[in-house]
């Protein structure tokens, strides 16, 4: 009775970590990015300068591995009879969260999976991430406790909980069949990619284990410190210790603060982008891998959330916000990437930006 | 991880509803704590209410008086 509980409460969480952190491996192999077999918010990023909305041309991709994941999502919530087309909880305060959520994640250069990841690589700058991610937890749960909330979401027709899915697959068909359209990375990140069917099945794979099991990094965290539920807190660890051994033994693991691929040392602006991350992925009740599965699911917010970290990607490379990576400059020395003073304006911005959002949709005082 | 109660499982529509909810019984001196909504009852990963069965037409009073919005209310073990 004892391990068939077990099983039942951790089993699949754990499978999908395990797979999350395969399918991770298996992409990088494939020709993705190393330390980043999957990264929602890198992926996004790419996917809007694919479409033009940045010129970054380093970043440039329709990333499959994101079409997958939501229309994963959406497929294993309709096999479920779980899609239900719901929207109405302040999609405009959503849609600027997802827009800060996305430029403190590259500030950081990841979003939590990534994180996960990059620390699962040996790559020791990701845990001024973690603590950061962590901290920014800690002050969403002091919000939830104060009785924050977005307000309730309300049915609607069907069709809205489709948008998003359908955006996906209309990304899938330029990519396949007119990609003259988009623009495609020649070097840097975007010019790395694992074959487009590759990508799309570990991102189906992950959107429907995903949605099966609830994975969410922030709401692993804050299930921990809130309610001492350690079951979404597992299959974040899952993907860690996947990546590690994988790693390992593909010899591919290198436990440094040094030279990590796509990472930066600038080590305070990395744990205030990912508390930005954090606090505001609380307050939307959700990672960014969650607000796919979400949208996914037939929640129109999250799909605005969504619009919202695509338009935040441009934001961040058109105004020159996202972090640079460390780098050896052409006579050898170290040359600490990082921020700019203004991508360190616009982590300010969106620590006053979140306040003033939690502050206005506490309880009034005559509501306590 | 023993042996499955029943038990009474409230859930709501925002994070919002459960904090208060806890809240509210801790001041009313009502038995229960905050859990992660069951997997079973729905795919979102939201916080519901556990407390035992024989609470039920209180609770509803209760949550009904204070203005908190409940989406349902289910009898599981646990």
């Amino acid at each position: 009775m004892r391990e068939k509980n077990w099983i039942r409460d951790y089993g699949l969480i754990l499978v999908t970590g395990v797979v999350v952190g395969i399918a991770a491996l298996v992409l990088t192999a494939s020709g993705n990015p190393k330390n980043m077999g999957f990264c929602i918010a890198c992926f996004l990023r790419d996917i809007a300068g694919a479409l033009g909305l940045h010129s970054s041309a380093n970043v440039q991709y329709i990333r499959p591995e994101i079409i997958g994941i939501v229309v994963g999502a959406t497929a294993a919530a309709l096999a479920a009879k779980e899609f239900r087309a719901k929207a109405g909880s302040s999609p405009a305060c959503r849609f600027a969260l997802g827009m800060f959520v996305m430029i403190g994640a590259l500030v950081f250069l990841g979003c939590p999976l990534r994180m996960v990841i990059r620390l699962g690589g040996g790559d020791l700058t990701a845990v001024a991430g973690l603590v950061g991610f962590a901290a920014g937890i800690l002050v969403g749960v002091v919000c939830l406790k104060k009785g924050f909330s977005l307000g309730r979401a309300y049915p609607v027709r069907m069709g809205e909980g489709f948008v998003l899915p359908g955006i996906m697959v209309v990304l899938l068909g330029l990519l396949l069949l007119v990609p003259t359209l988009l623009k495609f990375s020649e070097a840097g990140p975007g010019s790395m990619r694992a074959f487009w069917a590759i990508s799309l099945a570990a991102g189906l794979v992950v959107g429907v284990l995903a949605q099966r099991s609830r994975l969410c990094m922030a709401g692993g965290m804050r299930d921990a410190v809130l309610l001492h539920d350690f079951k979404l807190l597992s299959g974040f660890l899952a993907i860690w210790v996947t990546v590690t051994i994988g790693n390992l033994i593909l010899g591919s693991y290198n436990l440094s603060a040094l030279s990590q691929p796509i990472a930066h040392s600038q080590y305070l602006w990395s744990v205030l982008g990912m508390a930005l991350v954090g606090w505001g992925s609380i307050l939307l009740g959700g990672c960014p891998l969650r607000q796919l599965i979400l949208a996914g699911e037939g929640n129109g917010d999250s799909a605005v959330t969504v619009l919202g970290m695509i338009v935040g990607a441009a934001v961040s490379h058109n105004f020159g916000l996202a972090g640079a990576a460390d780098s050896i400059a052409e006579d050898g020395t170290y040359v600490v990437g990082g921020i700019g003073t203004a991508g360190m304006v616009a982590v300010v911005i969106g620590f006053v930006v979140l306040a003033v959002i939690t502050l206005t949709h506490l309880p009034k005082k005559e509501d306590a | 991880m023993g042996e499955k109660r029943p038990r009474l499982v409230v859930t709501f529509y925002t994070t919002a509803g459960a904090i208060a909810t806890e809240q509210l019984c801790r001041r009313l001196g009502l038995e229960g704590k905050l859990i992660s909504v069951p997997r079973r009852i729905t795919s979102d990963c939201g916080m519901a209410w556990s407390a035992p069965p024989d609470l039920r037409e209180t609770l509803e009073a209760r949550l009904e008086e204070a203005g908190i919005e409940t989406a349902g209310f289910y009898e599981l073990p646990l």
